[in-house]
């Protein structure tokens, strides 16, 4: 069975550092780390920054950026800057 | 699996027994950061800079180490120097380049109290006088403190060769400003040109520190074979040992962290000052060494919040609809780059579904300490300026402020300035009970007035770690690595006790050192209860997996047959054949017989986290005659998911709210002309008291996350976010004088007073 297919999303600061400014991508991942390995194919060393630098947001719903976390089809994952609180 | 829909079922969450943390404390004998000494031990003692900007020509330590009873000086050149670069996540990006010059400084000092070098001896009087006796050639440099003037070009720079990141093409200039960050949906133009009415303001916050009780102390050991322990009460031991370990030209593993009662952090514990020192002396004297900081010293020398300027600029058509926000935030660092800003840009306008919405971010340097986080970091400086403009707003268009707000509420599926659509709810609902409040619309006597303000916090989850042992007896230890600083050892015990069914008694709660439990992250973003919680839920669960297969064993049938009820081994149908049911106690007597010890231990990686929202309103009288503010009522609505112990919760309600109404109203660091702070110390520096407020009223709205077992939510944070903006305004109502600069203390309400100065 095909992997589902997923949007990803960029926040604008990320995606021009990193992707000349391409912001969404469809992306077929049966798990986020289909989609940082898909990423990281599109632009070489772009996993690194993924897993280091972002939280993501599967459907809005946050979640610390970790390899098992599944994706539905159409789902949207977007990286945002990784957060911390007092 | 999640078990929200039956809370009324909970047998223990929910409850409020007695916290376990009570009787050590107010008897005196817990064990915090200062109480603990080794036979051996010397004392250290940090010298620090009087002057808020140095070059540092250099340090003679030669009459310090001569003294008697002195067994090691140290300085910066101690320590192995770092690269300077940013490494790991964006918003808490760190460069050990940095950490290890603001632990002791190399080419400069930058703040007044900035550590440059330190002695240990056999006694405090020893090490004080030999501090003394280190001279420090300085060549004194002028300083700057407030943002506005540190992003002159003219002004005197911290670091000569700092380019502002996040600005394409890169500047060619250096200058004081470290970052620029921009979030931004919609346009906001088109937003603006909609909108009947704008209000554009300027405010300033002042940096106020995390007023955490106990000051910073710590006792190293480190032995020849080149591995240390730490004793040390922090936001979060394994962090200690890694930020050490990096300092120290160490391994992780070469240090252990032994976890000490906490008198509060507020954020500011989850860095480290002492320790890497501390680390350095013993390893030099071949002793033992304790390091204890002054209140002076935690406030010349340790991580307030930062102090901003920010632009805040909205949009409100006649009938009370939002289409347009914008707002510039500049935000003190300190001494080194990494002040909150960006949650201020993603906090700002996230309770309000806005289309257009552009949020911009400064971080920059100045010569005061480093900022650490304090409490929702960032969001409750933002929400000072946003918040005040829309009770402006909801003046303009004659529209109750809680109503303007539940038109313009951000609900599941709002779009957010910082990417996704928000997915959880639970914003409307603290509206809704403020609304519904019975004093809410009570009449109000001359010079009062009444203010409502909301936030938003993201909560955090992540890494945790927990480990669960079951006695003989049928007792129950359960161990943790996250430092408790708002009861997380009741609510991890409540959690335990509902998963297996048992009594909360049976349960003992503990924080464990990092040799003793797996990685947790810091007890911070108001993520325990969430993510440590299913951590111990999750080991909880394997043992009571491992309880059915031996009560199959006892049974002789298959484990698929057992079921876990009540906090017993049952037969899951008659099928399975006629046994008595086994409960826990028993099953723990047996486990000789059964296999052995019963134990578990998980660890996760928690996602799923749901932002927490709050509404607060505060009723204010002000004397005109001497400008001071007394708040009359205050009444807190904030969503927390399930409260696991509500008596807790409701203290963290309470707790946020009171600092943020010191933020507010009197906290404040003041610097003479040198840059040098006159009043690092209690009496000067006025945290509320008791005597100074009402009984805070805390509303716990619980719409449970479904992603938590209970449904929990972070509840330490969000809380401060509104008070200063609630304050302000109720202030305005009162007077008729909008402030935009904190605190409103009294001379500042006078001064408003005297200026005559007219609401917009």
């Amino acid at each position: 069975m095909p992997a589902p297919i997923a949007r990803v999303v960029f926040t604008a600061g990320f995606s021009r550092r990193y992707t000349a400014g391409v912001r969404e991508f469809a992306v077929e991942a049966k798990n986020l780390r289909g989609i940082i390995k898909a990423m990281d194919q599109l632009y070489p060393g772009l996993g690194r920054h993924l897993e280091e630098e972002t939280t993501v947001a599967i459907d809005g719903e946050l979640h610390e950026t970790a390899y098992f976390q599944p994706l539905k089809p159409g789902s949207e994952v977007f990286f945002i800057p990784k957060l911390e609180g007092g | 699996m999640n078990d929200v829909a039956a809370t009324s079922r909970f047998k223990w969450v929910g409850t409020r027994p007695i916290r376990p943390d009570g009787v050590p404390k107010v008897t005196g004998r817990a064990q915090y950061g200062a109480d603990f000494a080794l036979p051996g031990m010397l004392w250290g003692r940090i010298l620090r800079s009087p002057h808020a900007h140095a070059r540092i020509r250099s340090i003679d330590t030669s009459k310090a180490e001569a003294l008697p009873g002195v067994k090691a000086v140290i300085t910066a050149k101690d320590f192995p120097d770092q690269k300077n670069e940013f490494i790991g996540p964006e918003r808490v990006a760190q460069n050990f380049w940095h950490i290890t010059r603001n632990i002791l400084a190399r080419e400069k000092a930058l703040y007044e109290g900035h550590a440059v070098a330190a002695v240990a001896a056999i006694d405090r009087a020893t090490a004080d006088e030999a501090a003394e006796l280190i001279r420090v050639d300085y060549e004194v440099l002028p300083h700057v403190i407030d943002p506005d003037d540190a992003m002159k070009p003219d002004a005197p720079l911290l670091f000569e060769d700092m380019i502002t990141r996040g600005i394409e093409p890169a500047p060619t200039k250096p200058s004081n400003i470290s970052k620029r960050v921009e979030f931004k949906i919609g346009d906001v133009a088109a937003g603006f040109a909609e909108a009947d009415f704008v209000i554009e303001k300027e405010f300033k916050t002042a940096a106020v520190h995390q007023a955490y009780i106990e000051p910073h102390a710590c006792t190293v050991r480190f032995d020849p074979n080149g591995q240390a322990e730490i004793w040390a009460s922090s936001q979060g031991h394994f962090v200690v040992r890694a930020l050490t370990a990096k300092v120290c030209g160490m391994t992780i593993g070469d240090i252990r962290v032994y976890p000490a009662e906490i008198g509060g952090g507020f954020g500011g514990k989850t860095v480290v000052y002492l320790e890497p020192v501390a680390v350095m002396l013993a390893k030099k004297s071949g002793r033992p060494v304790k390091i204890m900081m002054s209140r002076e010293d935690t406030f010349k020398a340790t991580g307030p919040t930062s102090g901003a300027s920010m632009t805040v600029k909205i949009g409100v058509t006649r009938d009370g609809k939002l289409t347009a926000a914008e707002g510039e935030f500049r935000f003190q660092a300190g001494a080194f780059p990494g002040s909150p800003v960006m949650n201020a840009c993603m906090c700002a306008f996230a309770p309000y579904d806005i289309a257009n919405v552009h949020s911009v971010g400064y971080d920059i340097v100045c010569n005061r300490p480093k900022s650490a986080a304090y409490r929702a970091p960032g969001s409750p400086i933002s929400a000072f300026g946003v918040e005040s403009v829309l009770d402006m707003l909801a003046t303009k268009i004659g529209m109750d402020p809680l109503e303007l707000r539940r038109k313009n509420a951000a609900k599941p599926g709002t779009q957010t300035v910082y990417g996704p659509k928000l997915a959880h709810g639970g914003y409307v609902e603290t509206l809704n009970a403020l609304l519904e409040h019975p004093d809410y619309k009570k009449p109000l006597g001359k010079n009062q007035g009444r203010g409502v303000a909301s936030g938003f916090w993201f909560n955090g989850g992540g890494e945790s770690s927990a480990s669960v042992q079951v006695s003989q007896d049928g007792t129950i230890i359960v161990a943790t690595g996250s430092p408790d600083i708002g009861g997380s050892r009741a609510s991890m015990a409540l959690m335990a006790a509902e998963t297996f069914g048992v009594d909360y008694n049976q349960v003992r709660s503990i924080v464990a050192d990092t040799d003793s439990v797996g990685y947790t992250h810091v007890t911070g973003g108001s993520r325990v209860t969430f993510a440590t919680g299913m951590a111990v839920i999750d080991a909880c669960k394997k043992i009571v997996t491992d309880l059915r297969a031996r009560a199959a064993m006892i049974w002789d049938v298959d484990p698929e047959g057992v079921i876990w009820e009540d906090g017993q081994a049952k037969p899951a149908s008659t099928n399975v054949g006629e046994f008595a049911p086994l409960p826990f106690n028993e099953l723990a007597a047996k486990q000789a017989l059964t296999g052995g010890p019963i134990t578990a231990a998980a660890s996760v990686n928690a996602g799923g986290m749901a932002p927490g929202f709050t509404t607060q309103f505060c009723d204010v009288e002000v004397d005109p005659e001497t400008g001071k503010v007394t708040i009359l009522r205050f009444v807190a609505a904030q969503d927390v998911g399930k409260a696991i112990h509500p008596s807790y919760v409701e203290g963290q309600i309470q707790g946020g709210v009171v600092q943020g109404i010191g933020w507010a109203l009197n906290e404040e660091y003041i610097y003479n002309a040198k840059g040098q702070l006159d009043n690092a110390g209690f009496l000067d520096y006025r945290v509320p008291l008791a005597s100074d407020l009402p009984m805070i009223e805390a509303i716990m709205i619980e719409v449970p996350n479904p992603a938590h077992p209970y449904g929990a939510k972070g509840v330490g944070e969000v809380n401060i976010v509104p008070p200063m903006a609630a304050v302000a305004n109720a202030i305005d109502h009162a007077i008729g004088r909008r402030l935009t600069e904190l605190p409103m203390s009294p001379p500042r309400v006078l001064e408003a007073l005297a200026e005559g100065q007219a609401d917009d």
